[in-house]
């Protein structure tokens, strides 16, 4: 990639030059037609020049088709053996709508509504008042944030979303760092008792703080005080916020195109592999390869049995083993045949990844 | 920590490095065209002036001369355009490249710079989709609002859908044929028929306006040169002369119809990208098919709706769920376990337990919940509570 940079470098060097060059040569002999000579002379320069540019465009060529090579080879996919058509541009066309409303883009929502014949959904309201709210805790107030976070303290509390906590404890930070002590000691008094419960060690950490409230950069505390921290509200107030209206936590469309980043360069290899099968990629049960994902895509259990390596399903459900480890039920029904009558283990099978010895109706059933 | 797979990830960007890199070939190819044509007529001319040098009148030369003059200046003129085209095309492909490169500084997908970079590519995928389906006033919205104007290939996209327009609603053929001769050489590589589907479009107009003296002398002129390779087409057009446009008879009928309009702009779409070595379908297809159908697992199509995560793309059933429907599901070969309470993946460092009525939850979770009620834990799913002495860690290999 670098040396693709380098060479694009290089390549707007030459094309300048030559075409410059050309550009020259082209103005001379149109001088020297100006000039009414001899037309044998003329001939003469026609012929030279015509030779001259026409190299130099050939060198032009040359040098951008080794520089198209470079691209080739540093961006190698085909796209092509995707190939299937995917017809759902109405669907897809609100997905998108709903993209811009989240993430705050109310204008070019509305562009886009009239532009594809959308109607604007009723949520657009709520959204405005969560981005209003986000630009000010950019801007570093929290006055209007902390007051939604309090009226919907219940709620907030019941999903396990410590924001408005957050919230306080960051604007606490604020006082004491623009050293309006008095204001945050009130501030703690007035909020901090709620969260007792949850967060008591925190706040016996933060009201350690006054003692150095003067020297604020060289004490224990001052890795408090990012400027990364600011972001990081706003993204989780924006989160809560969704989470609140029903909704996910980040855009799904982003989600899901983040997924396809990951999977479209591998679904492109099998893909044109499936189709000297005559086989297409997008009408099987199943994608042939797995594409690995990270940890925040996971958004659902998955056993894959260890033994068989199959997807357990409600027919082959997973089991534990007394012993904890899990397998699918085949599995388990075929290592209990496994054991041979009469055997020392008397009937019992072992565990394929313990030395537990188990029998079938051991095993439990579990969810996940 | 997730690693990013540079290669991969850059992969996925092949249309946006082909554009303009296309696009310059294709400038050049013209120039040197231009330069054969031109020079060969100016030559040409001179040429024919000193044999016949005794014959002509000063006069005569001068005239000839100001008209080569001319001509020259107006090849200058368009070497000129193409230089400043090509300069723009050039430092375009570097831009796209700079800003691609930023990819191989990051070390985790949680970084935040790499979340920025993301909401980047978001926005170009968006771009190209808009361009794509002619939504340019929201595209101009987002090339202004995340400053890619470098990434926007917006004269080329203008020119499919003003040709494309120009097929469907004014009937005609002209920009599409004037395309098609610019190219032609290039059409020829690809073996493409899309000049002789237009040109036998403008013979069928001619046949349905009754001008059937014009369009035998189209066909000769038009038509007559495909007959290498369409000669039965070629032969089914000829027959055509035959026919009224009312006509029942399904060949010579399904040649009126007015859906060929349609047709030819969907084949004059397919043969620029090829052109171009663009995809025929805007890279967003592409990425929400592959993605969706990477993230698709049994439970998201459960008909039961506790069985889904607000947080996962597919279980929205009534948008992206959609598109999903048909697609493949997930392959694994390892486990995958996320706690239903946290959303936090279960693994050696937060084990799955099992409480006693089959569901699992993630340790962190159940000890949390524990911590807050005397040790006792409530399934969520279930509403039973148990001791959290009683749950049982589970072992996943």
């Amino acid at each position: 990639m670098d040396s693709l940079i380098r060479n694009s470098d290089k390549l707007a060097k030459h094309h300048a030059g030559a075409s410059q060059k050309s550009l020259n040569s082209l103005a001379q002999l149109i001088s020297t037609l100006e000039q009414h000579t001899d037309p044998a002379q003329q001939q003469h320069a026609i012929a030279a020049t015509t030779k001259q540019i026409t190299e130099q465009l050939k060198d032009l060529y040359t040098n951008i088709s080794k520089y198209g090579k470079l691209v080739e080879k540093t961006f190698k996919l085909d796209l092509t053996s995707i190939g299937s058509t995917f017809d759902h541009s109405s669907v897809l066309n609100e997905s998108i709508l709903l993209h811009f409303l989240r993430e705050g883009d109310f204008a070019t929502a509305q562009v886009f509504a009239r532009e594809a014949q959308l109607e604007l959904p009723s949520v657009r309201g709520q959204f405005e008042e969560m981005y209003q709210r986000v630009e000010e805790i950019r801007r570093h107030e929290l006055t209007r944030a902390i007051e939604w976070a309090v009226d919907h303290h219940d709620r907030l509390d019941s999903l396990g979303i410590p924001l408005e906590f957050s919230l306080h404890r960051l604007r606490f930070l604020q006082l004491i760092e623009e050293g309006q002590v008095t204001e945050a000691l009130a501030h703690a008094r007035e909020w901090f008792p709620r969260f007792s419960a949850q967060s008591m060690a925190e706040i016996e950490h933060l009201m350690g703080i006054f003692i150095y409230s003067r020297r604020l950069p060289s004490s224990p505390y001052s890795p408090l005080f990012t400027e990364q921290r600011w972001e990081d509200i706003a993204h989780m107030f924006a989160s809560a916020f969704c989470t609140l209206l029903g909704l996910s936590s980040m855009s799904p469309l982003t989600t899901a195109v983040g997924a396809g980043a990951r999977a479209l360069p591998i679904v492109c290899k099998v893909s044109s592999l499936l189709r000297e099968k005559r086989l297409e990629w997008s009408q099987q049960n199943e994608l042939p390869v797995e594409v690995p994902v990270p940890d925040e895509m996971r958004f659902h259990s998955v056993f894959a049995c260890p033994v068989s390596k199959e997807q357990a399903t409600e027919d082959n459900p997973p089991m534990m083993m007394p012993c904890g480890h899990v397998v699918c039920q085949v599995s388990l029904e075929k290592l209990a045949k496994g054991v041979r009558p009469g055997s020392i283990a008397s009937g019992r099978f072992k565990c394929p990844y313990c030395p537990g010895l188990s029998v079938l109706s051991d095993a439990k059933r579990v969810y996940f | 920590m997730d690693k990013i797979n540079v290669d991969h990830m850059l992969a996925i960007e092949e249309p946006f490095m082909k554009a303009p890199l296309e696009q310059l070939k294709r400038s050049l190819r013209q120039s040197q065209k231009l330069v054969e044509r031109e020079t060969q007529q100016v030559n040409s001319a001179i040429s024919s002036m000193v044999n016949n040098h005794d014959n002509l009148s000063a006069a005569e030369v001068n005239k000839t001369l100001g008209e080569l003059v001319e001509r020259l200046q107006t090849l200058k003129r368009k070497l000129e355009e193409a230089k400043q085209e090509e300069t723009q095309l050039i430092r375009r492909s570097k831009q796209r490249a700079t800003d691609l490169n930023e990819l191989s500084t990051f070390t985790s997908t949680t970084q935040p710079e790499f979340q920025r970079w993301c909401r980047t590519r978001m926005d170009r995928i968006l771009i190209d989709y808009m361009l794509r389906n002619g939504n340019v006033e929201t595209a101009e919205r987002l090339i202004e609002n995340s400053h890619l104007e470098h990434f926007a290939d917006t004269s080329l996209f203008a020119l499919v859908m003003s040709t494309e327009r120009e097929l469907r609603e004014e009937n005609s053929c002209r920009s599409a044929l004037q395309w098609c001769v610019e190219n032609r050489s290039a059409l020829r590589k690809i073996q493409s028929t899309l000049e002789f589907e237009l040109r036998l479009q403008e013979f069928i107009e001619m046949i349905r306006e009754r001008k059937t003296p014009d369009a035998i002398a189209y066909a000769k002129k038009h038509l007559a040169a495909w007959s290498d390779t369409e000669m039965p087409r070629f032969q089914r057009a000829m027959t055509l002369l035959a026919f009224s446009p009312s006509t029942n008879c399904p060949p010579y009928k399904n040649m009126f119809d007015m859906s060929r309009w349609d047709h030819l702009a969907h084949q004059f779409r397919m043969v620029i990208f090829q052109l171009f070595d663009l995809p025929a379908q805007p890279l967003l297809h592409l990425l929400l098919q592959t993605g969706l159908s990477a993230l698709k697992t049994p439970a998201c199509v459960s008909a039961d709706p506790t069985e889904h995560n607000r947080n996962c793309p597919v279980c929205h059933t009534e948008t992206l769920g959609k598109l999903a429907k048909d697609l493949p599901l997930s392959h694994h070969v390892n486990s995958n376990l996320v706690c239903r309470i946290t959303g936090d993946k279960m693994n050696e460092d937060n084990p799955p337990m099992r409480l006693p009525n089959g569901f699992v939850y993630s340790l962190n979770s159940l000890t949390d919940m524990a911590a807050k009620n005397d040790g006792k834990v409530k399934c969520p799913r279930s509403g039973q509570v148990f001791s959290f002495s009683d749950a049982k860690k589970l072992f996943i290999s």
